[in-house]
């Protein structure tokens, strides 16, 4: 689920004016729990997630949790 | 949940059944599969399938008397398959010599087989196979016995001789011209380990077990006519090969008659339909056996003999390709993991509950009553996938809030309509989806009510519970039962008015004391409001809601008011009982779209007519599929009939705001009363959707209210991204169990939404 490094992102966080870094994120659902890395503000940590994220890859781990 | 009970039920199931030739052939040839090659010409194959189960398949092949033919279900349609007729047709263009196997080492004991016919060379044969030193006694000077009178009809005497040959060769010792008395068999039954006896004839009567075939408890077994005591040569085969899987176990010491069951010919439980099979004769042969076209085209006639009714008419069960057998079977392992993938949940949250499989079922066989103790047992697991259903139960829970439920007694004054008693003998009860669907048809359907009953009507609106019961949430289903019946016992028990078949499903299923009418009864009985006839030359079908598929008074007093508005009725194959789910029911229309658009087609392709329903979402589903359909509601309280045969289904936001707008105007136009404020509440945002936004929102289940909610967050907290090349926002919140994703710009007052999207998991933030 980890994001594409290379990828050239212009978002910026619009609260703290900082661009995003990449970093160890905890994400969680149902009995699972893992780190992935994941675009996020250095300053207030919000993550970033991409359209084709959510409903690509992540969407994918929700329904093989879901089936566990 | 019961995995015993299920496994019982799914052995119920006689999808697997053999056919009746096949379970009365003695040797249990696959007839199936034989006329399956037979019919594509492959005679070589259909030869190996009859090599499988028939000794001496050349020889045995062109002469059986074949007793499977008098069970064809062809018999009255035609005439039996002509079976045997194939048979020697497959013997003659597909006979190949059987390759020359390794010799087993003949280690396992020594038998002596007295009698060198067709039960004594089977029963050799068989023994030599399975690894037996077999001496063969024959009184004669040759091998073959009965055979040798087939020769010159039906046998080729180089193929017998062939035959015989290569029993000799197999390594079988054969003791011609020795006859075999009752105290050389005394002396047999020592010297041996054990005795086969076929000689026809015995000098004594001897008591011969009719399964297993042995002589009282000793070591000699017998078969052919002694033991048949008929002529017939297959049953001879069977007896001799059935006799040999007896001396095996009898050597090896081990039970004669465990797991023994359906050796021999039995009556198969499966049962076929023939209501829609034309009948076709017999082909005739030419010549003494059929010739290669005639033969393929006898073949054509089987009908391939296997329960799939219920496979056949419904949506869920051919999409997943599945008998009921295996489908409990999944079902069964699906139950049983306990660290892996459960592969089976999706498939279980693909049934609509529709009951359309029992009324199929020759067994009654319930996948629906199967299907939702599954749900029940997954979600009491905590094994129930919480996508598949989450949006249709927040549906539930909207729907039961004051943003929509509210209870009313009759008011004593109706505006424009009638005096009022304030009694409430009634309650008008109208269900999630049809307010949703139809919030202008709620108010003139009140007030017909208010009319034309006698006692007072009251309203109660909210939901019944019937996702919770589909999702297999018993917990919710349990607190909804009982805020229904507390209602109930405030107004004083009236009768309830119901006008969704699923609401009337879930009162006879959960609150049995609750009387219950059906609006459309109300109709039926007191007329319509209205006296349009259009010309009986418009003719509808009617597809009838599942949940009430046994309500014959809702399925007349539909086919009633149709009639008196001027229509013609046509009924559908599947109407009535046995009526199709139009894949909204179960919540399949949440879990899987695909599923529920296979509904919608097949039930489409039934009929060229008009379709006329009584579920608001059959109604919905149906014109999103393409198929003109009304409501009966729309023939009711209608007006351009046209334009309501297409008209698309309001948007899942709209079916929310169309909920909430009715309580609101009703309340204040028959009750007079002035709504709460935060009931009225409308977003300052001005938000604007585009047409692939609002695709994207029906596809993910992304309601406007809870764009509203991202963007205000947005707006007022700053929690949002920002994208300076394209001036855009990108802004999240969690409501509840999901994060929703909203991609956005800012325009003056106003926003354009250029995506939604969402995502279950949670992102810890820190």
């Amino acid at each position: 689920m980890d994001v594409d490094k290379k990828q050239d992102i212009p978002w910026l966080c619009d609260k703290c004016k900082k661009e995003l870094v990449l970093d160890k994120v905890k994400v969680r659902y149902l009995e699972g729990n893992f780190e992935v890395e994941l675009l996020k503000c250095p300053g207030c940590n919000m993550v970033f997630i991409d359209e084709e994220l959510a409903t690509g890859k992540m969407l994918e781990v929700e329904k093989e949790l879901e089936d566990k | 949940m019961d995995l015993d009970k299920l496994l019982e039920t799914s052995d119920r199931c006689i999808h697997d059944e053999p056919p009746a030739c096949t379970s009365r052939c003695p040797v249990h040839m696959d007839v199936i599969a034989f006329i399956t090659e037979m019919e594509k010409g492959e005679f070589d194959k259909a030869y190996k399938v009859m090599e499988k189960r028939i000794p001496f398949t050349r020889i045995i092949g062109s002469i059986c008397d074949h007793p499977c033919e008098e069970f064809c279900v062809r018999s009255e349609l035609g005439g039996a398959v002509k079976i045997s007729e194939l048979e020697k047709a497959a013997v003659s263009y597909g006979f190949s010599p059987p390759k020359k196997t390794i010799p087993m080492p003949k280690n396992k004991g020594r038998v002596a087989v007295i009698g060198g016919g067709i039960s004594g060379m089977t029963a050799a044969s068989e023994l030599d196979k399975k690894g037996y030193q077999v001496t063969l006694y024959e009184k004669s000077s040759r091998l073959g016995g009965k055979l040798w009178s087939y020769v010159g009809t039906d046998l080729k005497k180089e193929a017998l001789e062939e035959e015989l040959k290569a029993l000799v060769e197999q390594g079988i010792e054969v003791e011609l011209n020795t006859a075999v008395d009752k105290k050389m068999l005394q002396e047999l039954v020592t010297e041996y380990d054990a005795v086969y006896l076929g000689t026809g004839v015995w000098e004594e009567e001897l008591q011969i077990h009719p399964e297993i075939f042995q002589v009282g408890d000793t070591s000699v077994f017998a078969g052919g006519k002694l033991a048949n005591k008929n002529d017939s040569v297959i049953f001879s085969v069977s007896s001799g090969k059935r006799a040999a899987v007896s001396i095996d176990r009898y050597v090896k010491r081990i039970s004669l008659s465990a797991s023994r069951e359906r050796e021999g010919p039995f009556e198969t439980p499966l049962k076929y339909e023939t209501d829609s099979i034309k009948s076709v004769q017999a082909v005739k042969k030419e010549a003494d056996i059929y010739i290669e076209d005639e033969a393929v085209r006898e073949a054509g006639r089987c009908l391939k003999c296997k329960c799939e009714k219920c496979i056949r008419s419904c949506s869920h069960l051919s999409r997943f390709n599945i008998s009921p057998k295996s489908y409990m079977r999944q079902i069964n392992q699906n139950e049983r993991i306990i660290l892996g993938t459960r592969y089976a949940n999706k498939m279980i949250n693909s049934c609509t509950l529709c009951g359309l499989c029992e009324e199929e079922c020759f067994k009654r066989i319930s996948m629906k009553d199967v299907v939702q103790e599954t749900r029940e047992s997954m979600v009491e697991r905590g094994k129930m996938p919480v996508s598949a259903h989450d949006f249709a139960l927040k549906d539930m829970k909207f729907s039961n809030s004051k943003r929509f439920s509210m209870v009313r007694k009759q008011p004593k004054d109706i505006k424009g309509s009638c005096e009022g008693t304030g009694e409430t003998k009634y309650l008008f009860y109208p269900g999630c989806q049809l307010p949703a669907s139809y919030p202008e048809y709620i108010e003139k359907t009140y007030k017909y009510l208010v009319s034309n009953v006698k006692g007072g009507v009251g309203i109660y609106l909210g939901c019944c519970g019937a996702p919770a019961d589909w999702a297999g949430r018993q917990d919710l289903m349990r607190g909804n039962v009982e805020k229904i019946k507390e209602t109930w016992e405030n107004m004083s028990r009236p009768v309830f008015i119901l006008a969704c078949s699923s609401c009337c499903s879930v009162f006879e299923k959960y609150l049995p004391q609750i009387a219950y009418v059906s609006l459309w009864e109300i109709f039926a009985q007191h007329g319509m409001p209205h006296n349009k006839k259009i010309s009986d030359k418009h003719v509808l079908s009617v597809h009838d809601a599942c949940a009430t598929r046994h309500n014959k008074r809702i399925h007349d007093s539909i086919r009633k008011i149709a009639v008196s508005s001027g229509y013609t009725i046509k009924e559908l194959k599947y109407t009535r009982e046995k009526t199709k789910c139009c894949g909204y029911g179960g919540l399949v229309y949440f879990a899987n779209r695909e599923q529920a658009a296979d509904f919608v087609k097949h039930r489409i392709e039934e009929s060229d007519n008009d379709l006329l329903v009584y579920c608001a979402m059959c109604k919905d589903l149906l014109v999103d599929g393409g198929k003109r359909t009304f409501h009966v509601l729309d023939l009711i309280f209608g007006d351009d009939m046209e334009k309501i045969a297409t008209r698309k289904m309001p948007t899942l936001s709209d079916r929310h705001r169309n909920r909430a707008q009715i309580k609101i105007r009703m309340l204040k136009e028959i009750w007079g009363e002035k709504p709460d404020m935060d009931l009225e509440r409308q977003g300052d945002l001005k938000i604007a959707i585009p047409e692939n936004v609002q695709q994207l929102m029906e596809d993910r289940y992304i309601l406007m209210e809870d764009i509203e909610r991202v963007i205000d967050n947005a707006q007022k907290n700053c929690e949002r991204f920002f994208n300076p090349r394209e001036y855009s926002y990108l802004a999240r919140l969690r409501i509840d169990n999901v994060t929703y994703w909203v991609e956005y710009k800012e325009k003056g007052e106003e926003v354009l939404v250029k995506s939604v999207y969402s995502h279950r998991m949670e992102i810890v933030e820190e």
